[in-house]
Order: C-alpha cells, then sequence, then structure tokens
C-alpha cells in the first residue's frame, strides 16, 4: 500500500490506475516555490495554498469541532497566520502542508477546551453510541484527483492496520481531541488501559506512516 | 519509575494533545530544560506530521475559499486597530497572571487570552511593518485648534502601510475624514478615519489595485453622505513618496 516517494512525484500524469484520474501533486520544487513566493507576499501563493490545503483542513477541524462554522474560523485563523508569520516556519524541521495541520488541529484543541463544546461533544457521542467515522474509504473515481488524496489513502491504510480497540482510541484522542480521561470514561475502561492502547497504536503508526514522513502533497 | 520516565511515557501523549491541561503545562516546563525530550519530541512530530490527512476532506463552501484568502490578506474590510502595544503585552502578561489563580474561571480566561493573543499578532504585524519601513512620512494638522498629525510607515518589502491618525477631533456631524491614495493616474479613495481623542488610530492598507502606481496620500474632510472618486473638501494633509 505505501508509495515510495519518488513514484509519488511522478505520478502527476502517467502513473497510477488508469480508471481513476491522475492524482494532482505539489512536487518537492513546487512546494520549496510555493514557501518562497510566500515569504515574499505573493498573493497568488496564497491563492493557490488555499486552493489545495482548505480541504483537508476543513477535515481536521471539523472532525474536532462539529461545527461548520466554527471550523471554518479555524480555517481562517490557519491561514492568516501563515500569511502573517510564514516566516516563523523551520523548514528544517518541517514543510508547509504539515504544518498548516498542525496549526489547524492545535487551533480546533484550544476551542475545543476553551468553551463547553468539548462537554457538549462528550455527551452527543455518548448518546450516539459510538465515535464519527472517519475513515470512510475512497469509492468516488474523482477524488483521487484531489491534492492529498495519495497521502490520504497511505494514511487510512496506516489507521486500517490497528486493530480496532486501539483504532477507537486513537480516533478519539487524535481526532476527536479528547484527553485519556476522557476517552476512559467514554469508552468505559481504565485510563490506564487507554494509556497502553494509544502507545501500542502510535508505536505502530511510527512505523507505517515513517516511509511517507518526507512525502510532500 | 523516577521522573523523567513519566515524560518518557508521555512523549507520544503530549505530541497528539491527549494529556490533561495541568499534565500538558508540566510536561511543557520539563521540555524547556530537557533537550533528550525535545530531540524525540520533533521525531515524533515528524513521524506523525501525516496523521492529521487520516480524516475525510470537506468540501468547501460556495465561496469559502475566496473569503479565505481575503480574510487573510486583511481586504476583507479593514482592520482598525487601537491597541496600543504596551498596553495588550500588559493585558496579555495580567490575564497569564491570573490564569493560574483558580481554575473556576479558567475557560473564561482562555476565551480572553485567545482574544488578546490574536490583538498581540496584529500588534506584531504592526510592529513588523513600522519596523519593516522603507519611508516613514508625517506631516502636522490643526483642526479646529486640536494639534494632530498623520504619519505613514511604508513597508516597501510588503506593499503595505500603517497610517497612525492622531489627535484629531471627532469630525463635524455629516462630515467624515477620508483617506486617499495619490496615484499615478489619479486619485483613489481609501478608509474613512473615525479619530479617537484618547488613542491613536491605527490601520494597515494593502496598496489599491486600481489608479497605478502610488506616489502618495492624502486626508481631506468629506460630507458624510458623498461618494465622490475625487477629493471635494478641505484637504489637512497630502504626503508624496
Amino acid at each position: 500500500m505505501a508509495v515510495p516517494r519518488k513514484s509519488v512525484e511522478q505520478s502527476g500524469g502517467q502513473g497510477g490506475d488508469p480508471a481513476r484520474p491522475p492524482a494532482r501533486v505539489l512536487s518537492p520544487d513546487r512546494e520549496r516555490s510555493l514557501h518562497r513566493r510566500l515569504v515574499a507576499r505573493d498573493e497568488q501563493a496564497l491563492v493557490e495554498l488555499v486552493d489545495v490545503a482548505t480541504p483537508w483542513l476543513l477535515g481536521v477541524t471539523q472532525a474536532m469541532l462539529s461545527d461548520r462554522d466554527e471550523s471554518e474560523e479555524v480555517v481562517q485563523e490557519v491561514f492568516t497566520i501563515i500569511w502573517n508569520r510564514v516566516d516563523l516556519l523551520d523548514r528544517e524541521a518541517t514543510t508547509l502542508i504539515p504544518w498548516l495541520l498542525r496549526i489547524a488541529r492545535n487551533r480546533a484543541i484550544d476551542r475545543l477546551r476553551a468553551g463547553r463544546r468539548r462537554q457538549r461533544k462528550v455527551q452527543r457521542l455518548e448518546s450516539s453510541g459510538g465515535p464519527e467515522e472517519s475513515f470512510t474509504p475512497a469509492t468516488e473515481p474523482d477524488e483521487a484527483a484531489r491534492p492529498g488524496w495519495h497521502v490520504h489513502e497511505s494514511v487510512h491504510a496506516a489507521l486500517r492496520g490497528l486493530p480496532e480497540e486501539q483504532l477507537a482510541a486513537v480516533r478519539l484522542a487524535y481526532f476527536q481531541g479528547l484527553t485519556q480521561s476522557e476517552i476512559a470514561e467514554r469508552l468505559g475502561i481504565p485510563l490506564g488501559t487507554v494509556k497502553t492502547r494509544l502507545r501500542l497504536a502510535f508505536d505502530k503508526l511510527r512505523v507505517t506512516l515513517a516511509p511517507i514522513r518526507d512525502w510532500v502533497l | 519509575m523516577n521522573a523523567h520516565d513519566w515524560f518518557v511515557e508521555h512523549r507520544d501523549t503530549f505530541v497528539i494533545r491527549g494529556l490533561e491541561p495541568e499534565e500538558e503545562r508540566v510536561f511543557l516546563e520539563h521540555l524547556a530544560g530537557c533537550a533528550e525530550c525535545r530531540d524525540e519530541i520533533t521525531r515524533l512530530e515528524r513521524d506523525l506530521r501525516w496523521l492529521p490527512m487520516g480524516v475525510e476532506p470537506t468540501a468547501p463552501r460556495p465561496g469559502l475559499k475566496r473569503r479565505l484568502v481575503e480574510g487573510a490578506l486583511g481586504t476583507r474590510g479593514r482592520r482598525v486597530r487601537w491597541a496600543v502595544p504596551i498596553a495588550a503585552a500588559a493585558a496579555l502578561a495580567l490575564a497569564a497572571g491570573t490564569w493560574w489563580t483558580g481554575r473556576a474561571r479558567e475557560q473564561v480566561l482562555q476565551q480572553r487570552v485567545a482574544q488578546l493573543r490574536q490583538q498581540l499578532d496584529e500588534v506584531r504585524d504592526t510592529l513588523s511593518i513600522i519596523s519593516g519601513a522603507g519611508r516613514v512620512l508625517q506631516a502636522s494638522i490643526t483642526m479646529d485648534g486640536h494639534q494632530g498629525g498623520l504619519m505613514i510607515f511604508a513597508d516597501t518589502k510588503t506593499h503595505r502601510w500603517n497610517v497612525v491618525v492622531h489627535g484629531l477631533p471627532p469630525a463635524h456631524p455629516g462630515e467624515v475624514y477620508q483617506f486617499w491614495f495619490i496615484c499615478s493616474n489619479g486619485m483613489v479613495r481609501g478608509v474613512q478615519i473615525h479619530p479617537n481623542e484618547v488613542a491613536p488610530a491605527f490601520m494597515t492598507l494593502g496598496m489599491p489595485n486600481d489608479g497605478g502606481e502610488v506616489m502618495g496620500a492624502a486626508l481631506t474632510v468629506e460630507a458624510a453622505s458623498g461618494q465622490s472618486p475625487e477629493p471635494k473638501g478641505k484637504e489637512l494633509a497630502h504626503l508624496m513618496l
């Protein structure tokens, strides 16, 4: 399932399933160029970045906040930060899109923990009987044309490789922003069990995601 | 298990922000003095950098991408900044100090800190323009016995101006203070300014899209109901680059 970086960079038209449109990608050169242009305050670079990243940022924030308006507010904050503080990006440590994703996730968690939304969400999850499904496999053929789809598929495969009880803990912790004690309460299991499941899950994810860590969208 | 073992055991939980708020604070304090944990946190973040892409992408609502761009550029309405940098920083410090006095007020304070952080970001942005300004223009203005002024910090790198108007009384009823760009093809209407006698008015302005090359700026008093493309009223300041 894992796709080596080289083949991803070459997937802009020739490779892949012929039944699907080719995946759109940001090559490392284009990613670097985008960063340079953002630093130089090129507004068109911001337009391009918004075009590529918005669906994924909305996916992250909406999974956390379960509120479309608030989710869009967080994404707005992310792009405002990027536009004004792109010089802060440590290019040795990360690249543009993962930086955006991290800011979006952190901002969403901050909001979650700042208000009562978190409590309401836990109650809603309890009443609905289970966490929201975030990992439905792609079925629409044109989704492969979305920038980043190849990364999504690889992450998705890594998550599907986890035992169900570990995946449930990861869903609640990583994609819905609950703390360990909240997960224990939600799942009705001891805190130590939650810690163990998360530790095992992330140990495994580090290994399975290692081949794609240097990818670009 | 010694104290450091706890941090080793909870590194991954810290990275995914699964710790309780108090534990997270303790972990952050520990990181400041532990290079080993910092390095491992960096490695963890790098290994998991794409994990957020496990969610399904969400199609933006119509017009959202345009609004996001405009919002980031600051062209969706003008940001009028009344915050004085020192006051914002002091308020942030006060809020931060108050934070730890009681968990009962934690939620209210978190919201306040978020607001102040936003203000601080804006102040930093303002200061970055001021400190990076390639040109500084200044004009003194006397209005109804008040001595005020117009200052423009022109950041030639980002093509933005920080405009400061200070010391002016409120406009007369039915009138407004109008800021104009002087361009190679004529005057281009900018923003209306509503002076405050207590604090200066700060604005960050991008360059107009039409009118050609920006050569200077002017401040006039115009009829509030007027929308003339050219100044008609009394000119208070006229500055050329």
